[in-house]
């Protein structure tokens, strides 16, 4: 029980102190202090916190104002709350991983009605999640009825397929699209295909070979 | 050592008489036949020297050969001369291939791809670009840490990356300054700074 109040007491401010490294030099002075107590915020709430610093970073390399990047990075911690809010309506209890976090915001973010996500995450299981959440987004950015979507990708769940290979259903439905059917159509083509939706290819062995890996590190990012 | 002169040899061959010898080389005789008697009595041809001998050659005789094992041993635990000989024109030439293979990378080196691992490509047109790199969630959008490639000079800009799976925000920075989204990719989103980022979904090259 020491041991863990003492690693506790610890970490606390350690990762506020990495947090303040990361943004300094990279972030206005006049934002670093919000963005940091916005951070603290988030880190209270058992909400991710790396999109929290990601915008802010992404702020300062676009030059952009101390003003409009505390309003962003404000604004993205009202999304993940609203997504952590989802994901406890939903059913599930917390904690829950950031990546879940950050799959329901970002497919919010991306226009699909909170219920629909809802419906989504719901019935589907927890490695299906963000891929299916994506697939969704997909579906709709292009026009297709939400729920007709889901209930595609619900299908898809049912029918074994699993984490990436429902970005292939929804692949699948944009290419019948544009053979041109219909999108009802579409839906209904890939729905009679199930669970055998043709795998996206494997990049090239020329691009692999020449693939380098960046030198920054990376934040935690939602799993397809 | 100063050489025998060679009447010497012939005086104690008896090819000559000692007489005819003059003083100095008479005296040499002398004391070469006084030396000769000494050694005579203390290698005399005596019973116990020759039995000596003989005994220590017939024992060896005698005894049984070592195994080959024990002739193995030995001849790993002795030590040998090994004679090289390398004309200094091949030594160089090896040498000089040793350094090439351990010192200049491979052309075609293919990154080790862990199992959660896959790889984003970016592809863009910029004609007239003089850099065009790549900025996102996953290299805290530092703007100058991966570049594209345009090897041919036709306006192509490329390059690839290994990710770990997940989906990642990402914008081009062409020249050093200019924010711009890619306009083939299948996912954007709002910035929210009045902008659209685009997003790439990486997945798993395993799978």
């Amino acid at each position: 029980m020491r041991l863990w109040l003492g690693l506790a007491l610890l970490t606390g401010p350690l990762a506020a102190q990495s947090v303040k490294v990361r943004l300094e030099g990279r972030v206005p002075a006049a934002a670093m202090a919000i963005v940091d107590s916005l951070v603290q915020q988030a880190r209270q709430e058992d909400l991710p916190t790396e999109p929290l610093v990601q915008k802010a970073l992404e702020g300062g390399a676009k030059h952009v104002s101390a003003e409009r990047i505390v309003a962003a990075v404000q604004l993205r911690l009202v999304q993940m709350r609203d997504a952590h809010a989802l994901l406890v309506r939903a059913g599930h209890g917390p904690p829950f991983t950031a990546a879940e976090v950050m799959a329901v915001s970002g497919t919010l973010k991306r226009g699909v009605a909170a219920p629909v996500v809802e419906r989504l995450v719901a019935a589907l299981p927890n490695e299906s999640r963000g891929s299916a959440l994506h697939a969704e987004a997909d579906l709709v950015a292009h026009g297709f009825d939400p729920d007709s979507s889901a209930g595609l990708l619900v299908e898809a769940t049912r029918r074994s397929l699993r984490g990436g290979r429902l970005l292939d259903v929804s692949a699948a439905v944009l290419h019948e699209q544009q053979r041109g059917h219909t999108r009802a159509e579409a839906l209904a083509l890939v729905r009679l295909q199930l669970p055998n939706v043709p795998p996206a290819p494997k990049p090239p062995k020329a691009s692999v070979a020449g693939a380098r890996r960046p030198g920054a590190s990376t934040g935690a990012a939602p799993q397809p | 050592m100063k050489p025998i002169d060679p009447r010497v040899h012939q005086a104690l061959d008896g090819e000559i008489a000692r007489e005819a010898l003059p003083p100095e080389l008479a005296l040499q005789v002398a004391r070469l036949e006084a030396a000769v008697a000494v050694l005579g009595m203390v290698v005399s041809p005596g019973a116990g020297a020759d039995e000596s001998v003989e005994a220590r050659v017939m024992a060896a005789i005698r005894r049984p050969a070592p195994s080959r094992m024990w002739r193995l041993a030995r001849w790993l635990a002795a030590p040998h001369s090994v004679t090289l000989r390398i004309r200094p024109a091949w030594s160089l030439a090896l040498a000089a291939a040793v350094a090439l293979v351990t010192l200049l990378p491979a052309g075609d080196e293919t990154p080790s791809i862990g199992e959660q691992e896959g790889i984003a490509q970016f592809v863009a047109r910029f004609p007239g670009a003089n850099s065009v790199h790549v900025a996102g969630s996953f290299n805290d959008w530092r703007s100058g840490t991966i570049p594209l490639q345009d090897p041919d000079h036709d306006g192509v800009w490329r390059t690839a990356v290994v990710l770990p799976a997940g989906a990642y925000e990402y914008m081009f920075v062409v020249d050093g300054e200019r924010w711009v989204p890619d306009h083939l990719a299948d996912r954007t989103v709002e910035d929210d700074f009045g902008r659209e980022n685009s997003v790439v979904i990486v997945r798993p090259a395993t799978r």
